[in-house]
């Protein structure tokens, strides 16, 4: 079956195109979830609300693209509006435990360079670990990164290479293990 | 040139070493499809369903909010703030109706706690009022920062009573919810935002 006569399929109320196209694309859209979230519960839970808008609002994809196209565009939107919300939920707990002198002490630094590197790309801001995460990570082109975060490909190559020159940055100190 | 020669190997070992940066389990596909498959059903009854009380109530503030913006729009005059103060107003009493359901709705929810019933209910009711949450959070009624902050913390809770399952770990997960409103001291911050008086009281004189 092609995509353009599952795509009706799906329209027309067909359970079994439902599935299909779900797990066609599940897999993908879970790892980006997951990639991006780093926590089980959250990305399930972006996963599914990514699932849920596509089939509620599949009858306004004119099928000019791509459906994964589309879909990604969908995945990203959810998940970093998702994360913005954690981010600002967090942030507050994090005030007030401050405010109440019970905050955890700041752990010494790793010495570990996966734990660095992990920290490094957390840190990064949210565009650029975005590009970075679907790009280096993910395997996304950056045709299709602009595509999904409505931003032109030359913006997608821009903020990879500083999300890298940031992350070397971070990383000086390691130089050896990749110099070697 | 030789710098040029450590980036190309720094990029290809980052992208080697990168690959371990949350890495995924295995998709748990028929998982998260019931689960798709549950909360697509409940939206769609959602739909079709009778003017339930906390539907209506929910519609109320849904309409004395688009009231407000209405009346906005169609009042705007740069020159003057008259017409400014009066959609102010209306979103004043349309806040003030939100967040008394909110608070009868949080306190009944901590009260069937106590008595041990967790049900769908509940569930249906915060999706309800997560509704109303959200259309605050896009209005002028959110201009003002605490209430904005109160009205974040409502939606994370109301989100998370909406996901309740009173079958699996339900009360578990509702003692949770309970612990957390108590840290950030939502219901009293809740009270706090609401004026005194029955309701009547709290919008007179504001039409």
């Amino acid at each position: 079956m092609d995509e353009r006569d599952l795509i009706n399929r799906v329209r027309a109320g067909d359970g079994v195109a439902e599935r299909a196209l779900y797990d066609a694309h599940v897999d993908r859209v879970y790892r980006l979830a997951y990639r991006l979230a780093g926590d089980d519960g959250l990305a399930q839970e972006f996963t599914q609300e990514t699932f849920i808008r596509v089939f509620e609002r599949l009858d306004t994809f004119r099928g000019d693209s791509a459906l994964s196209t589309w879909l990604y565009a969908i995945t990203t939107s959810v998940v970093l509006n998702g994360l913005r919300k954690v981010k600002r939920f967090r942030q507050r707990e994090a005030d007030l435990d401050d405010a109440h002198g019970v905050g955890l002490a700041r752990r010494e630094a790793e010495p570990d360079l996966k734990i660095r590197l992990r920290r490094a790309i957390d840190a990064l801001p949210e565009g650029y670990r975005t590009v970075f995460v679907m790009h280096d990570v993910e395997g996304y082109t950056h045709e299709e990164i602009g595509a999904a975060l409505g931003v032109e490909t030359g913006t997608s190559k821009a903020q990879l290479s500083r999300a890298r020159a940031k992350l070397r940055e971070a990383l000086a100190d390691f130089a050896g293990e990749w110099v070697s | 040139m030789m710098f040029e020669h450590d980036d190309k190997r720094f990029d290809e070992w980052l992208q080697d070493a990168a690959r371990d940066y949350h890495r995924p389990p295995e998709t748990p596909r028929d998982a998260m499809w019931a689960r798709i498959a549950l909360e697509r059903q409940r939206r769609g009854e959602r739909r079709v369903i009778e003017l339930r009380p906390w539907v209506r109530w929910t519609l109320a503030a849904a309409a004395v909010l688009a009231l407000g913006i209405g009346i906005g729009r169609w009042t705007a005059h740069p020159e003057t703030t008259d017409s400014a103060g009066g959609s102010d107003v209306v979103y004043q009493v349309a806040a003030t109706q939100y967040l008394s359901r909110t608070e009868a709705f949080l306190t009944d929810f901590r009260a069937d706690l106590r008595a041990g019933r967790t049900d769908a209910r509940l569930a249906g009711q915060a999706r309800d009022l997560l509704t109303t949450t959200r259309l605050m959070l896009d209005s002028p009624a959110a201009d003002d920062p605490h209430r904005r902050a109160l009205l974040e913390d409502l939606e994370l809770v109301l989100v998370q009573i909406s996901q309740l399952d009173a079958g699996r770990g339900g009360a578990r997960d509702a003692d949770l919810i309970t612990q957390g409103m108590d840290q950030r001291n939502v219901l009293p911050k809740l009270r706090s935002a609401i004026p005194s008086g029955p309701m009547p009281v709290r919008t007179e004189g504001a039409l």
